[in-house]
């Protein structure tokens, strides 16, 4: 009978621990991601490497460094031998390597703990990031949980405004001076388990950048079709005040089939509104194969202070071309295989397809491959 | 505008009907599987999704604290 109970209980406490929302496993991943922009655009290779280590149930340990070897050409106005200003495609070459660690503390109430900071490296930037968060469960059962974090990042950025010709964009030497900016950051939400087989997230973000913002690479025309026409370097505003919401629904539609959607609403102070709607369906085919498919969609507003046109620009103080900032809508398909060996090897497989309606009509292909080691 | 205020309309639907029950520990099995998890099967992968959508959208945030920043917006 007391042997009954006793694995009753363990029974019990393997279920509570199993159903935190932070998976407890040891593993090391690696990745490799392979980003490739239409029209011989912009190509990203990026092998990353991730470990994630239970030291006992109390804490665990995630780290991960990532390499991105970014090369080809990006939409950018520019001059001619002739001296004459056109749109056309800037040629230029970048790596950067991200480095990032997470703690997690797990109290004896199971509250968590995540403290986190991460580095990362360009030939013109450089940035870190310092990060807390913390989740509390409200009852007992570990049905709804509420999670308040913070992050602060401090960014430094090379700038090259000596020459705004073709030359001055090779992103390796040359830059006239430093310039720095600051993120702030702060979410908060709750997390409610709704059924046996579905559960509901939500969470609200406000953000603050200030500092330097400019995109140093960015050029915008003035004063065109004068004599006086100029190329010059864009110029944003030194802060941007963001804020808006998140909403993720999990659900099991059957025995082999999830569904896991969210919508994020975004607002900011340069009027910018965005939504993103994402949609991800995972089929457990046998116990080896698990086939996910996605569907997301994406439209944003234009900044109040973004112009495509050539002729536009005069003596405002804030201007930029960047199609980023402009009124697009993307859409991206996704499809992947996972594979799991057993209960130590799965590898998976994955290709996206990114499509935006921007000016240039950027589209791209997004390749994954992945192996992962549990131990 | 239309597309969002189809996805609230039906996301609130959604979870009007399905209510909120209370879900013992010992009941959570399902909730616990790999594909259930709001990161995805790969939290890898969405994390150098959110990298691309960085790069070239002019939003972000909402997709928790932690993370670096790039040079590349």
């Amino acid at each position: 009978m007391q042997l009954k109970k006793t694995i009753y209980l363990s029974t019990i406490t393997a279920a509570i621990l199993t159903s935190s929302f932070l998976h407890a496993e040891n593993y090391v991943s690696v990745e490799y991601l392979q980003y490739d922009e239409s029209d011989d655009r912009v190509t990203v290779t990026a092998p990353m490497l991730s470990v994630s280590y239970d030291f006992n149930a109390d804490y665990n340990l995630k780290a991960s460094i990532m390499y991105d070897g970014v090369s080809g050409a990006t939409p950018s106005y520019m001059t001619n031998e002739d001296g004459d200003l056109f749109k056309g495609l800037q040629d230029f070459e970048d790596d950067r390597t991200a480095a990032s660690l997470l703690l997690t503390t797990r109290f004896e109430n199971r509250d968590e703990l995540y403290t986190g900071i991460d580095f990362s490296r360009e030939e013109d930037y450089q940035s870190l990031t310092g990060s807390v968060e913390y989740m509390h469960y409200l009852d007992a059962t570990h049905n709804t949980a509420v999670n308040v974090g913070l992050s602060i990042a401090y960014n430094e950025i090379l700038v090259y405004d000596g020459d705004t010709g073709a030359s001055a964009y090779d992103g390796d030497s040359g830059a006239s001076h430093t310039e720095d900016s600051m993120n702030y950051y702060l979410q908060g939400g709750i997390t409610q388990v709704l059924t046996k087989d579905s559960s509901v997230k939500v969470a609200a973000f406000i953000g603050s950048d200030d500092g330097y913002l400019t995109n140093p690479h960015g050029r915008i025309v003035r004063d065109y079709p004068t004599q006086d026409a100029i190329l010059d370097v864009e110029n944003r505003p030194d802060n941007r005040l963001m804020y808006g919401f998140t909403l993720k629904y999990n659900k099991m539609l059957t025995e082999n089939i999830s569904y896991i959607g969210a919508y994020r609403l975004y607002a900011d102070d340069w009027d910018i509104m965005s939504h993103t709607i994402d949609n991800d369906i995972y089929i457990k085919l046998t116990e080896q194969f698990t086939l996910g498919v996605g569907l997301r969609y994406y439209t944003q507003s234009q900044a109040e202070f973004y112009h495509e046109e050539i002729d536009y620009f005069t003596d405002e103080k804030y201007a930029s071309s960047d199609e980023r900032l402009s009124d697009f809508d993307a859409f991206t398909y996704k499809v992947n295989i996972d594979f799991k060996q057993n209960d130590t090897f799965s590898y998976n497989i994955g290709a996206e397809y990114y499509d935006t309606s921007t000016v240039t009509e950027l589209s791209a292909t997004i390749l994954t491959l992945g192996m992962k080691y549990k131990f | 505008m239309k597309a969002f205020l189809w996805f609230v309309c039906a996301s609130i639907l959604m979870v009007g009907c399905t209510g909120i029950e209370e879900v013992k520990p010992w009941e959570k099995e399902v909730l616990a599987k790999d594909i259930m998890q709001f990161e995805g099967l790969h939290p890898e992968v969405k994390k150098f999704e959110q990298h691309i959508y960085f790069s070239k959208e002019a939003s972000r945030g909402g997709y928790g604290v932690s993370g670096g920043g790039c040079g590349c917006n």
